[in-house]
């Protein structure tokens, strides 16, 4: 039996608390700009409405994400803080507010209120930029993101590019030229340090990140993000975790056999070569899965997460390329830190884990007694028919969404809890000598081995 | 509606001068920047509007591609490898006085300071003649298709695939080449080094 159970209780309790806290602010300030504010104008205004309206579409996602941003970050830190307390057999947080709450509200307002420092001999300039220029791609980076995991919802279709996905990496790779501006403007020698830390590791590890997200493009066929998640839809053999659509044929084969439809060839289509696409496909899975694996270790060390954090290691740099920083422009680092890990945490999710897909396949889910019921009864009531508040398609792939970029997160912190530091040439062999060579052997095999099967791509 | 306002032609040509003026600017300041290191970083700023320019020529993935490797990796590895050089050498190694030599001599000293300069003003002729000559580069009328990338990849594997292949082996090798200079800087050194080091080192030239 579990001796912590009633912490882990508690632990679960407040992040429900707080999730809906989240999720219920930014839907509301989405629903009322995007939804609300035009249905208003066109009552009051009529025809000449529609440059606002026009506008409106684009500022909406903006505002979910501005909303997001601060109120997310407070609770990522609550929950790192509660959950890291768990695993190391502490208290954790828990006067401020009902069982701790709202500390970190409160230690937001003591950052904000905090006086803001410029060194002697900084550059101020570029010590007041860094800052934004570490905070702003984070942003805008998310900001495709936003159609994939709502399940393409009409509010956020706007921002949805052809290049995606390299879009967002783009945006991810800016953050680190903030860092060495940082630790350079500080006229600060362990800052400095952590600025070039940060960069050798950025460099390193972009290229096994980079690798491992293009061999899942090359399953996929395309950069679009939507379409990524689209091609994932349909429960947990489609996603692209498990060989990218290499058991989709076997998905459509167990549909057709429990509905009692002809199979037919289903198996021929999708497995020309029997023997090799079996092989190609156990290749396939192996691949993806090293994949996602490549995946998070190189998203780590680009966010200095905790084996990765040699920028700010406390016991060697003092605190890294933020030594110099406080009240405001601390906090923006701060804040960046963990919408950054929220932003990594949801590409793999679009990428790897079928974005707002349910994992149970679909001839499961059909068979399941009131579920159609359930939806059907969603979808009459008020707050769908006249308001527009809830969207049902939205609604569930939202809520898996939130689960499993939540899990990835939590599972961030388990790391951190779990594993020590690297050392800088630890880092560096590991970085060069085994993930670089993984990740290439996997993108060769996984353009061979897609030759052999029909894959959803 | 705005997006027929931005899709205007006068819009399109306000932003053109607004990203064009604000490069120059900015190229401007990497060169007078008294601080090395801050021109480094004003490079990136340079990087960023012409990614805004290829935006502008819906050249979007050539964007992306620009601010990723040429603002971020590349102009990066510039600054690092700034601070790793000593700005007083250059202050030392200042204007020699020149009086005492003959005079060719002279010009050719001349000549050698101003040569980055030479090499500026060739490429800059070279492509002024090549984009407003008799024979400009044609621009064509076509709608962009609607897989750009895809049809970018098709192009660069099939009709482009030789010059991709070699300006793959030319940064291989000037990677080489970085190797063979970072190997060679010290050849007598005799104080024992770990391998580790070494190592990091080797990977930090093959990052460049």
């Amino acid at each position: 039996m579990i001796s912590n159970g009633a912490e882990i209780g508690k632990l679960t309790l407040l992040s429900l608390v707080w999730l809906t806290i989240v999720f219920t602010a930014v839907w509301m300030a989405t629903w009322a700009v995007g939804i609300l504010l035009p249905m208003l104008l066109q009552n009051g205004l009529g025809e000449r409405a529609m440059l606002i309206n026009e506008i409106l579409r684009f500022v909406t996602p903006v505002v979910s994400i501005l909303v997001f941003i601060p109120i997310n970050a407070m609770f990522m830190v609550l929950i790192e803080r509660r959950a890291l307390a768990l695993f190391t057999v502490r208290k954790g947080p828990n006067i401020v507010g009902p069982d701790g709450y709202l500390q970190t509200a409160a230690d937001a307002v003591k950052l904000l209120f905090k006086e803001d420092i410029t060194p002697i001999g900084a550059d101020a300039v570029m010590f007041t930029l860094a800052p934004i220029v570490f905070f702003a791609p984070s942003i805008f980076g998310a900001v495709p993101l936003l159609a994939a995991v709502t399940n393409n919802h009409a509010l956020f279709q706007v921002l949805n590019l052809p290049t995606g996905i390299f879009y967002v990496l783009a945006a991810a790779s800016v953050p680190v030229v903030a860092l060495v501006m940082a630790g350079w403007s500080s006229n600060n020698k362990y800052s400095l340090v952590g600025g070039l830390r940060s960069a050798a590791q950025a460099i390193s590890y972009e290229i096994p990140l980079v690798l491992s997200i293009i061999t899942i493009c090359v399953l996929a066929g395309t950069l679009d993000l939507v379409k990524i998640t689209e091609q994932q839809a349909g429960g947990i053999l489609n996603w692209n975790l498990l060989g990218g659509g290499a058991l989709s044929g076997i998905d459509k084969y167990l549909a057709a056999m429990i509905s009692g439809q002809p199979v037919g060839s289903i198996l021929q289509a999708s497995y020309p070569f029997s023997a090799l696409s079996a092989v190609a496909t156990g290749a396939l899975i192996c691949c993806t899965i090293i994949s996602f694996w490549l995946y998070l270790t190189g998203a780590c060390a680009e966010i200095n997460r905790i084996p990765f954090d040699l920028p700010e290691a406390e016991s060697e740099l003092v605190s890294g390329y933020n030594t110099e920083y406080s009240g405001i422009k601390f906090a923006i680092f701060f804040l960046a830190e963990f919408t950054n890990l929220f932003v990594v945490s949801s590409i793999a999710t679009v990428m790897f884990l079928g974005g707002g897909d349910n994992p149970i396949p679909v001839w499961i889910l059909d068979k399941l007694p009131l579920v159609p019921q359930l939806v059907q009864a969603l979808r009459d009531s008020f707050l769908v028919q006249t308001l527009h508040l809830i969207n049902p398609e939205t609604l569930f792939s939202t809520l898996w969404v939130i689960l499993k970029v939540y899990s990835l997160v939590f599972f961030a912190i388990l790391i951190r809890g779990t594993l020590p530091r690297f050392r800088i040439d630890q880092l560096m062999d590991f970085g060069w000598k085994r993930l670089i060579p993984l990740s290439l052997i996997v993108f060769v095999i996984v353009v061979f081995a897609r030759g052999l099967v029909n894959c959803h791509g | 509606m705005l997006a027929t306002l931005l899709a205007a032609p006068a819009v399109e040509t306000w932003l053109f001068y607004i990203f064009a003026s604000l490069a120059i600017c900015l190229a401007v300041g990497v060169l007078v920047d008294r601080v090395v290191i801050r021109s480094g970083f004003i490079l990136i700023g340079v990087f960023g509007t012409i990614a805004g320019l290829f935006l502008l020529l819906s050249a979007q993935f050539l964007a992306l591609a620009q601010i990723m490797i040429y603002a971020v990796a590349i102009t990066l590895v510039i600054v690092i490898a700034l601070m790793l050089t000593n700005p007083r050498s250059e202050v030392e190694a200042a204007p020699g006085s020149s009086d005492n030599l003959p005079l060719p001599a002279q010009i050719w000293q001349n000549v050698k300071q101003g040569f980055p300069l030479w090499v500026s003003v060739f490429i800059f002729a070279t492509i002024f003649a090549a984009l407003t000559g008799e024979k400009r580069w044609p621009v064509s009328t076509e709608a962009l298709p609607d897989n750009a990338v895809r049809v970018l990849g098709e192009q660069l594997t099939t009709s482009y695939a030789i010059p991709f292949e070699f300006a793959s082996v030319l940064l291989l090798a000037a990677l080489m080449g970085a190797i063979m200079m970072a190997k060679n800087e010290k050849p007598e050194s005799t104080e024992v080094t770990s391998t580790e080091e070494q190592k990091a080192e080797e990977n930090l030239a093959l990052s460049r």
